[in-house]
């Protein structure tokens, strides 16, 4: 499956109805939809095929790999300075090398660029949290007088969140919350006993609403349109061989594989987007092969941009014309612009007493969430938007041992049986637009293959700061609450990028003097185009975004073959 | 620099971060005459045998085996030669030779000549300074945000490596932990009566 030049027919030379760039969690939707809707689509990936039966590690024991799960450390302080501080031992595979792969910032604006270049894309190890985003975030911006508006409200995509969600299998409890609405769920994970616990402590204890409820996760309880349901080994992040968690490997190119319209070409590194200045249309992209060097052209009616936040608006940078000097569909000099990442990493830890006679069997690929409590009832004074909390409860293991004085017998059968029970929250917060976090390219610095790299110009600012601050509040209050003991309240912080949740680099919106596409994904400036990855997020909401990249693709799908066989682009 | 002076040297932990290239690069070619144990990379014959002798006694035989049937030595000896920077692998081999010192001065003889009680006493010496060079080393960190890429004092990294090494091998995880990759069962909250 998804191999080299597989399965479709070109019409003439390099040529197809629609090209996708990106083969991960949005160019895959974009791959299915166009193929099953009858579009001959060429998907083009910067990277490497996937073999699930060969790449995937998941129960690569910990004595089957080098280190024991410390990683390579001193190769890797070599060629992955970058892409060291996310993964594991097993699947460090999955992420660049950094010297391949160059991005520059200035020395105080510091950003971590944490990505694959892979069929499949980072959807093979993403955290898999799935939330909607409400009305509360569509109508923020206008309300509060940032950025710019969104084109499109809550009505508009629910059917498109059904849509995907019905496909993909999300996990999770029905709350009934406006804020946070339900997906068509999957029976929900289990709690374990500290977070029972927990859940149980917080309920109706705080005037602002907070509350518990199980990790909403596109991982299959049960299963699932020919996929197999979750056998709790754990490490989805190194892939999953019973393709019980949704990746565009496991699902969504074997669906347009099955079409027999789909070719999926790994290697093909896109340079540029081809502007045909008479058609003001594109015609193709220019492509360098990622083993040969060749540069190579392929042609095509539409083409569906979901290279990543950062990847696509490098591209649309370095695709300049007399007609977009400063980058292509940029002609309201906002393409590059408004880039945001979740902040994370701000919460608190404790030790639950009791429930020692009970366990957790299984390892849960999944945690709690507590959704976003602030400026939902009440004006919170310090600042706009708010953070939901991710984490969980877990017994100490035996790692504890090392911390802990003693050897011998009883020091060993103490380490036998698990430890207290400890928790933890780690709050996930909203971030800004602001027109000053850009990308630009830089014109001293080109990656493996001569493509001009991006600069990264991105900060956080008193918005985020004064969130940082309240989350380490809020989640000592939780625990405390919950009858915790050594509490320690965390304000660390994030580096721009560390989210891994980048995006508004290419952002919607209703006017083409302040935004890049239209309500429906679609460029303002370049018919033909449409940008479905995280670039086109207008703001960022606090939840974890994926879900909506993969629902605005589907729809932009739907309108574009739409107009296509109405003759109408 | 003689061969004595280097290993009196390396002996004095506290001496250590003064420690120069030179005398680093002789105590390397010292070491490496004194390389015997067949498959080993950092660890001579001797030094092995002492690592294996604590490794057993921190997480001993009982009715499941212990560090040494796990080969927790050849885990500390990868970690030795090929992930701990130079510095870190010539601190962990000062303390080595530092627990030679103490049993010499205190029973007359190397280390692993010592009688299991005699082991033990040492033993427990060092896990007390452990434990207090732990702390301190926690509250050092906490200030300067630049954790180390291990423990500063010996037997504090003796017994992690150990720890890492047991745990993660084929024995501890399957016999002593009783765990398996992919598990028979899954819940959330269960009683551990009714589990075994």
């Amino acid at each position: 499956m998804c191999r080299h030049y597989g399965g479709g027919v070109a019409m003439a030379a390099n040529t197809y109805d629609a090209i996708v760039i990106g083969s991960g969690m949005s160019g895959g939707w974009a791959a299915k939809e166009l193929t099953e809707k009858g579009m001959q689509t060429l998907v083009l990936e910067a990277g490497r095929s996937i073999v699930p039966e060969v790449d995937y590690v998941e129960h690569v024991p910990p004595w089957g790999v080098k280190f024991r799960g410390l990683r390579d450390r001193k190769a890797e302080s070599i060629n992955r300075p970058i892409q060291s501080q996310i993964g594991d031992e097993w699947n460090a595979k999955f992420f660049v090398d950094d010297k391949e792969n160059p991005y520059t910032t200035d020395s105080d604006k510091p950003y971590l660029f944490l990505r694959g270049r892979h069929v499949g894309g980072r959807s093979v190890m993403w955290g898999r949290q799935t939330y909607r985003l409400s009305d509360l975030d569509f109508e923020a911006n206008l309300k509060e007088g940032l950025g710019v508006d969104w084109p499109i409200r809550y009505k508009d995509i629910e059917p498109w969140y059904n849509y995907v969600e019905d496909f993909i299998g999300v996990s999770g409890q029905a709350e009934g919350l406006p804020h946070l609405p339900d997906s068509k769920f999957l029976p929900p994970m289990e709690m374990n006993c500290a977070e029972l616990a927990v859940k149980e402590a917080i309920a109706g204890k705080f005037p602002d609403g907070r509350m518990m409820t199980i990790g909403r996760v596109a991982i299959l309880t049960e299963s699932h349109r020919g996929r197999a349901a979750c056998h709790y080994c754990g490490p989805c992040q190194r892939g999953c061989i019973t393709r019980s968690y949704f990746s565009s490997v496991n699902s969504t190119l074997p669906a347009a594989q099955e079409t027999g319209k789909l070719t999926l070409r790994p290697f093909s590194v896109v340079h540029s987007l081809i502007f045909d200045s008479k058609t003001r249309k594109i015609t193709g992209v220019r492509v360098i092969d990622g083993q040969t060097r060749e540069a190579m052209e392929f042609h095509a009616r539409i083409v569906f941009l979901c290279a990543s936040t950062l990847e696509s608006a490098r591209i649309l940078l370095n695709s300049t014309t007399p007609e977009f000097p400063n980058g292509l569909a940029n002609s309201s000099g906002e393409l590059g612009h408004n880039l945001m990442d979740h902040i994370f990493k701000g919460g608190a830890t404790g030790t639950i007493p009791g429930h020692e006679d009970h366990i957790q069997m299984g390892n849960r690929p999944n945690g709690i969430y507590v959704p976003r409590f602030r400026n939902i009832k009440q004006k919170h004074p310090a600042f706009l938007r708010g953070y939901g909390f991710q984490g969980g409860g877990h017994r100490e293991g035996w790692e504890r041992g090392s911390d802990m004085p003693g050897f011998g017998v009883d020091f060993k059968n103490m380490l036998k049986n698990p430890g207290p029970w400890r928790f933890n929250f780690t709050g996930f917060g909203e971030c800004l637009p602001n027109h000053d976090n850009h990308l630009e390219i830089d014109k001293n610095k080109v990656d493996a293959w001569g493509i001009p790299a991006l600069k990264i110009n991105c900060q956080w600012r008193p918005n985020e700061l004064a969130i940082y601050k309240d989350m380490s509040v809020t989640a000592a209050e939780m625990l405390e609450a919950a009858g915790a003991k050594d509490i320690v309240a965390s304000t660390a912080q994030s580096l721009p990028g560390e989210g891994i949740h980048e995006m508004g680099s290419a952002r919607m919106g209703r006017d083409p003097k302040t935004s890049v596409l239209n309500e429906h994904n679609q460029a303002h400036d370049v018919k033909n185009l449409f940008v479905t990855d995280g670039s086109c997020m207008v703001s960022s909401a606090c939840v974890n975004p994926s879900l909506t990249y993969m629902a605005l693709t589907a729809r932009a799908c739907d309108y574009a073959v739409g107009k296509m066989k109405r003759g109408e682009l | 620099m003689e061969r004595r002076e280097v290993l009196k040297l390396l002996a004095s932990a506290a001496v250590l971060p003064a420690l120069t290239p030179d005398a680093f690069s002789m105590f390397r070619s010292i070491h490496a005459g004194l390389a015997e144990a067949p498959g080993l990379k950092a660890l001579n014959s001797h030094q092995d045998a002492t690592v294996t002798i604590i490794a057993e006694l921190i997480l001993p035989q009982t009715d499941t085996p212990g560090a040494k049937a796990a080969k927790v030595n050849e885990f500390i000896d990868l970690i030795l030669a090929e992930w701990y920077d130079d510095a870190t692998t010539a601190r962990f081999l000062a303390g080595l030779a530092d627990v030679d010192q103490r049993s010499e001065k205190l029973f007359g003889k190397q280390f692993v000549d010592c009688t299991n009680a005699q082991q033990l006493q040492l033993m427990k010496v060092l896990d007390d300074e452990a434990a207090v060079a732990r702390k301190q080393q926690a509250t050092a960190e906490a200030i300067s945000r630049k954790p180390a890429i291990a423990p500063l004092n010996f037997f504090g990294m003796m017994k992690k490596l150990t720890l890492l090494g047991y745990y993660t091998s084929q024995v501890g995880f399957e016999v002593e932990l009783h765990k398996s990759i992919i598990p028979s069962s899954h819940a959330g909250c269960v009683a551990i009566t009714g589990v075994a």
